[in-house]
């Protein structure tokens, strides 16, 4: 493992593939930090330049836009008080207040330094299980796969939103999606409409781009304000300027915490379905409940800081775990990077490390390797990004869609591709306003072909659909789907009580 | 009368049993126990029976919401209505100017269409000043050079060429 992983950082940090993996990085980074562009439509618009590139060149420059993306939103959380992105909401509660203490340096690079040893400390996690885990993996036939996939939709579709029954149709509609087109078996086109572009079905990318990236530009003109509080602190152009060794000191002068929050950030990327965004703010929850000073928690305290950006960068390492062993995505963004691993030829899952271990370990160093560019990435630039992110949105919306479009034609040059993310804008743009989760929809959207091919063979191998159920693992697959439908609609119940409760006249008085 | 998410259902369920309809075509092959319909069914099924789990369950939620307060009558409460959101008509100009874009691509080029939807739209979003204009036009004058450059010098992705305008 260690001569394979040798080998790999050795290939990355040849020019070819370190350049586009520093420009990946640098594009994360700056995603990051711009409020409403999240890591998610940061990946979807970066892919297409990617097209044209060696495999490892371009998912290298996909692994830097993830964990540059997941370190860039500190920057805006601790300057301005606004999240770059979901999964650094919890740093603004301390990033934010130390920053207007004076000490805007110290509230930057305490969250940088502890990105960076929570992303190593979830890359170690992320090279020693990724083969393990998909060594067991490999036990899995079609049933296993079926029910692996269904479970990593129940999941998604029962935790993400308020109502169980929209995050499903959310689901529902993402494997609707894929059904359209010659089926696996004979070839035979379905629900084509007698359109010659439809028998080759809709291609992923534009759906995603149209559902994330559109919908997420529509929601932001709804909202759309000029100015705002970014043009005065570019003004203000504050010093971050620190002593990084005591910076460092600082971060590992906290090693239950750094190794907790860490700890968090694998485990919740791992699972499917919850994702960065929760990983920070459970991550600086338990923070909060194993300190001895739990008051200072919102006043602009360090520990607030290290556990949220330490456990959102473990993620990353946690969730490229379940793609490259199972191939499966634990939320949108991991089901973004799913889709540019297949556009690029890649399949992942149990036999991915086997029978690619260059590409594989490739991965692996182009994630230990990004951790120290984002260092000297936003080192050498965090004053300019700031800079970037006061880009009036007037300016910055009329791009990014020109992007989405030169995304969407570029995939294999059609412009029916360009129909698809308009039309696919519209249905998740109404799904916003509708309040029915996206994330399902993507899962369904990237999973649906997966799901068809595996059931399929399975009941090509043996017709008995008990086999789902007494087969032990997909047995236990299937079980733990109904368990967390069953604890969805447990949690919708309690919720609308606990409403119930709160709307009640107050009789004592 | 259905609220927001009785709509949305309704939607669905109209949508999901359309294409149910559609597979009844597919045909069914003799030597293998499923056929292209199988998965399709199962998916459009079940997208129509959460549809109408949906549709029940807003019914459900509006018979039991409570009636009009103490001091309105029954006649005097207004049910509420559907809000749009604050930014609606830059919404709709936006997917008006974006919906232009596309149709108008392959016929008007890519080259030529880009500098005026990121014109117009520019000037929509905020057409403030007079001296914006020149700004307007510098941003959609480079946005389509580089991205032209990129894709096409670098990347080798032969954007559109215009059917109307050659360019």
């Amino acid at each position: 493992m260690v001569e394979l992983l040798g080998a790999g950082i050795l290939n990355v940090l040849q020019a070819k593939y370190l350049l586009s993996l520093v420009i990946g990085t640098l594009a994360g980074v700056v995603g990051g930090a711009l409020p409403g562009v999240t890591i998610t439509m940061t990946i979807i618009l970066i892919l297409p330049f990617t097209f044209g590139l060696d495999p490892l060149q371009g998912l290298a420059a996909m692994t830097g836009v993830y964990v540059g993306g997941s370190a860039g939103g500190l920057i805006t959380a601790c300057l301005i008080g606004i999240p770059g992105t979901p999964s650094t909401i919890a740093t603004t509660f301390d990033g934010f207040p130390m920053a207007q203490k004076g000490q805007p340096g110290r509230a930057v690079w305490l969250g940088v330094w502890a990105s960076f040893w929570g992303g190593l400390l979830g890359g170690v996690f992320l090279i020693a299980a990724t083969g393990p885990l998909a060594a067991f993996a490999l036990q899995f036939g079609p049933w296993e796969f079926f029910s692996l996939f269904v479970f990593a939709l129940a999941m998604v579709a029962g935790l993400t939103g308020t109502s169980l029954v929209k995050g499903l149709i959310s689901g529902a509609i993402g494997l609707m999606a894929t059904i359209i087109g010659a089926d696996p078996i004979m070839g035979v086109p379905r629900l084509t409409l007698g359109s010659e572009f439809l028998q080759g079905g809709f291609q992923f990318l534009p759906i995603l781009i149209g559902i994330f990236a559109f919908a997420q530009i529509m929601t932001d003109i709804e909202k759309m304000s000029g100015g705002g509080p970014a043009r005065d602190v570019a003004r203000q152009a504050p010093s971050l300027s620190v002593s990084h060794l005591k910076i460092i000191a600082e971060v590992l002068g906290r090693p239950f915490l750094l190794l907790w929050s860490t700890f968090i950030g694998i485990l919740i990327g791992v699972l499917p379905a919850i994702g960065g965004s929760a990983a920070n703010i459970m991550a600086y929850d338990q923070a909060k409940k194993f300190s001895r000073h739990p008051e200072r928690f919102g006043t602009g305290t360090p520990e607030g800081i290290i556990a949220s950006e330490s456990s959102n960068n473990a993620n990353v390492g946690g969730s490229l775990v379940t793609i490259m062993a199972f191939g499966i995505p634990g939320d949108a963004v991991t089901a973004v990077m799913l889709g540019a691993m297949i556009i690029h030829g890649i399949q992942p899952g149990p036999l991915f490390i086997s029978q690619e271990p260059r590409l594989a370990y490739g991965i692996f160093a182009a994630y230990l390797l990004a951790h120290p560019i984002m260092v000297l990435l936003i080192g050498a630039g965090a004053r300019l990004f700031m800079r970037i992110v006061t880009v009036p949105k007037p300016v910055l919306i009329p791009v990014v869609l020109v992007f989405c479009v030169v995304g969407a034609y570029a995939l294999n040059n059609t412009i029916e591709n360009v129909y698809v993310l308009l039309l696919f804008g519209v249905v998740g743009y109404a799904m916003v306003k509708f309040a029915f989760p996206l994330a399902p929809l993507i899962l369904g959207v990237v999973l649906g072909d997966q799901i068809e091919v595996n059931l399929v063979r399975a009941i090509m191998t043996d017709a008995n659909p008990w086999l789902f159920l007494t087969r032990p693992i997909s047995g236990t697959l299937i079980a733990l789907s109904v368990v967390s439908v069953v604890l969805a609609i447990w949690q919708h119940y309690r919720a609308q009580a606990r409403m119930a409760e709160a709307a009640e006249p107050d009789v004592d008085f | 009368m259905l609220g927001r998410d009785g709509w949305a259902g309704l939607v669905c369920l109209a949508g999901s049993l359309w294409l149910l309809t559609l597979t009844r075509g597919l045909p069914q092959p003799a030597l293998v126990p499923i056929g292209p319909g199988f998965y399709p069914r199962i998916i459009l099924g079940s997208t129509a029976l959460l549809s109408a789990l949906l549709v029940g369950a807003d019914l459900l939620a509006r018979r039991r919401a409570p009636g009009p307060r103490q001091g309105q009558t029954a006649g005097t409460a207004p049910p509420p209505r559907p809000r749009l959101p604050p930014g609606w008509p830059l919404v709709l100009t936006t997917f008006g100017l974006f919906t232009a874009y596309v149709l108008l691509l392959p016929g008007l080029g890519y080259r030529l269409a880009t500098f005026l939807f990121v014109g117009a739209l520019q000037a929509a979003l905020e057409p403030r000043g007079r001296r914006r204009w020149i700004f307007i036009v510098v941003v959609a004058v480079a946005t389509t050079w580089v991205t032209h450059l990129v894709f096409e010098t670098y990347l080798s992705v032969l954007l559109p060429r215009g059917r109307w305008t050659a360019f």
